[in-house]
């Protein structure tokens, strides 16, 4: 992992408004904080704090998944299948099998075009279509 | 009076310098611009690594000089103040290592003068105010009757080190240890036959030369067959796994004996190399690139090889070789069939110097592939059973899992790119020979074996590409690395440590 490219990428998403902080534990994960969603206008949450995983061999890793708080009402909601339950800065996160990169919609991924910021786009892609 | 910079380097200390393209011929037309007669400098910004025993310096850039910078009228190197103060304040704005290239006149040493030891001490501390902390180098080099002559040393942590190694990409260069020419080998018996065709300088080269290999299977170790007979004085190999029956086809030194009692294919190398040769020292390593250790024990060699079938060895191959300006050579091989027939044979050699494109520019890359192999076990077996799954309710399974290709290989094949990689590796080490291609890909069973090979032309690095920064940085070029190792990888092991 290499910390120095991730706090850039992460800088620029503070610059534009959006929180999200590097989270370094037994496996470290990016934290969006209050990403915004579609939910608002059927009762769901407006914003919900999503998890992504720093891939292993990043930035070679393709940047993959996302999670949801364990509790959030949008999981079922978001597009994929639930998966296993990771803890990120102290809390329960449910991971969501979301490839935006492998062959699900978006480019190929590419560490030269691609990163946590950019990562941001499709999560709000993710959060905009709930069913 | 002139004050000699005490040297206090250990014996077993290795302190190298490297350069690369573009940096490279733009610093030799610098240093040879007076030449034969007069002498001439520049200030170099360098990347650089520590290493357990020694220190890695790489160039990163040359300080941009213009009129009056230095002195024309002077045959010797006289560095003006506004040169000076203004490659000081860079130093304030980046975070290389700093120093000094310049030139003696043609066929003198490279040995420092009093007029020399001077200027490094008076610059040594000069910088030490702007750059804190970072090493500040000061080279020597002189075109020799034999090639170019070179000597270096560096003041780092409150001391001198004499530069051990000085490195240029495919151009031989003698290092003169504080200022002495090594001394004379004598001629080898073994490699009579090589000395009578390329000549006794390139039997020394060989002799004093390091190469890396990464990969000790069936085309690594064919390369290191070739390496040791060619009498390279020193083979850094590395492979993380362990010999398995099947390999015996392919794999060079192994035999009966590891069919009955599986080794480390790292274990197997290093034996065959000291059947061999027992004079070439072997470091090898139950690991793989990017892994620190392995990383650091390469950071002198001439060459470094990468013969795995691996996505993220070639990655870390390229990034190593534009970093840490490594000049590196890749190679590979496959067979393809259909319905039991062998429709092709291909073979593929790619160089990676530190200006060639990466193998994200020469879409060489799978991204789903190279993260599959990069993820960790538990992490694999949840993903291929995510993608049965999604078999088994309908959908496509490629989104959590790819399979991945087998790649077959047999051992005249493996032998045949194996060899052929090192041979271009003696090439460069001797200075005898180049690789005419950036890239050849041939295949043995088709018409004169259909040959394609690309050169920089054809393949240059993507303008919006990572690959373009970085080159020459080393640890502080981290930001543009392109692969890290995963923190799942086991450590890396070196064999031998109480040799």
């Amino acid at each position: 992992m290499i910390r120095e490219r991730i706090d850039d990428e992460l800088g620029q998403l503070v610059r534009g408004g959006q929180a999200a902080d590097l989270i370094v534990g037994d496996r470290p994960f990016v934290l969006y904080r209050e990403v915004p969603t579609s939910g608002a206008a059927r009762g769901l949450p407006a914003t919900v704090d999503v998890v992504v995983p720093v891939p292993d061999g990043h930035p070679a890793g393709m940047i993959d998944m996302a999670g949801l708080p364990i509790d959030s009402p949008l999981i079922g909601r978001v597009k994929g299948q639930a998966r296993d339950v990771v803890v990120v800065d102290g809390r329960q996160f449910r991971m969501i099998s979301y490839h935006p990169h492998g062959n699900a919609g978006g480019p190929p991924y590419d560490p030269n075009r691609h990163g946590f910021h950019t990562y941001y786009d499709w999560l709000l892609t993710w959060l905009a279509n709930l069913t | 009076m002139a004050r000699q910079p005490h040297i206090t380097s250990r014996g077993d200390e290795r302190v190298a310098w490297r350069a690369g393209a573009p940096e490279q011929p733009a610093l030799l037309e610098l240093l040879w611009r007076r030449y034969p007669y007069d002498e001439w400098a520049t200030f170099i910004r360098c990347g650089w690594r520590q290493l357990p025993d020694g220190l890695l310096l790489t160039l990163a850039a040359l300080e941009a000089q213009g009129p009056g910078d230095l002195d024309e009228s002077q045959g010797h190197v006289v560095l003006q103040e506004p040169y000076v103060l203004r490659a000081a304040l860079n130093a304030e704005r980046h975070n290389l290592a700093v120093g000094v290239v310049h030139s003696h006149p043609q066929g003198y040493a490279p040995r420092p003068s009093a007029l020399d030891d001077d200027m490094d001490t008076y610059l040594a501390s000069y910088f030490e105010s702007f750059a804190p902390g970072r090493p500040y180098v000061s080279l020597i080099f002189a075109d020799g009757p034999h090639g170019i002559d070179a000597s270096g040393r560096v003041y780092w942590n409150g001391g001198w080190h004499s530069v051990t190694r000085v490195l240029l990409e495919r151009q031989p260069v003698c290092t003169w240890i504080s200022g002495r020419r090594p001394a004379k080998l004598p001629p080898s018996p073994t490699t009579k036959r090589l000395t009578s065709a390329f000549g006794e300088v390139a039997d020394e080269r060989l002799r004093r030369a390091s190469v890396g290999v990464i990969g000790l299977g069936g085309t690594g170790s064919a390369a290191v067959e070739v390496l040791a007979r060619a009498g390279v004085g020193r083979l850094v190999l590395a492979d993380p796994d362990v010999f398995e029956p099947s390999n015996n086809e392919r794999i060079h030194g192994s035999g009966g004996r590891h069919v009955a009692a599986p080794e480390s294919k790292a274990a197997i190398a290093r034996d065959h190399v000291r059947f061999i040769n027992p004079a070439c020292q072997v470091a090898a390593y139950v690991g793989r690139l990017p892994q620190p250790a392995v990383l650091d024990t390469l950071a002198d060699v001439d060459v470094l090889l990468g013969c795995t079938d691996l996505q993220h060895s070639r990655l870390a191959l390229a990034d190593t070789a534009r970093r840490y300006l490594i000049p590196a050579l890749d190679c590979g091989a496959t067979l393809e069939g259909d319905d039991g027939d062998v429709t092709a044979q291909v073979g593929q050699i790619t160089r990676f110097l530190a200006a060639d494109a990466c193998p994200y520019c020469r879409g060489m890359i799978h991204p789903q592939r190279l993260s599959q192999e990069l993820m960790s076990p538990d992490e694999r077996a949840r993903r291929q059973d995510a993608a049965e799954r999604a078999v088994a309710r309908g959908e496509r399974p490629n989104p959590y899992w790819n399979a991945e290709p087998q790649i077959n290989t047999v051992g005249y094949h493996t032998t045949i790119m194996g060899a052929m990689t090192a041979g271009y590796a003696i090439g460069w080490i001797t200075g005898r020979f180049d690789p005419p291609f950036t890239r050849l890909q041939m295949n043995l069973i088709a018409p004169y074996l259909d040959v394609t090979d690309q050169t920089v032309e054809h393949e240059p690095p993507k303008a919006d590409c990572h690959c373009r920064q970085g080159r020459g940085q080393a640890d502080q070029g981290l930001r543009f690395a392109q692969i890290t190792s995963p923190g799942h990888w086991p450590r890396e092991i070196r064999l031998d440590i109480a040799t």
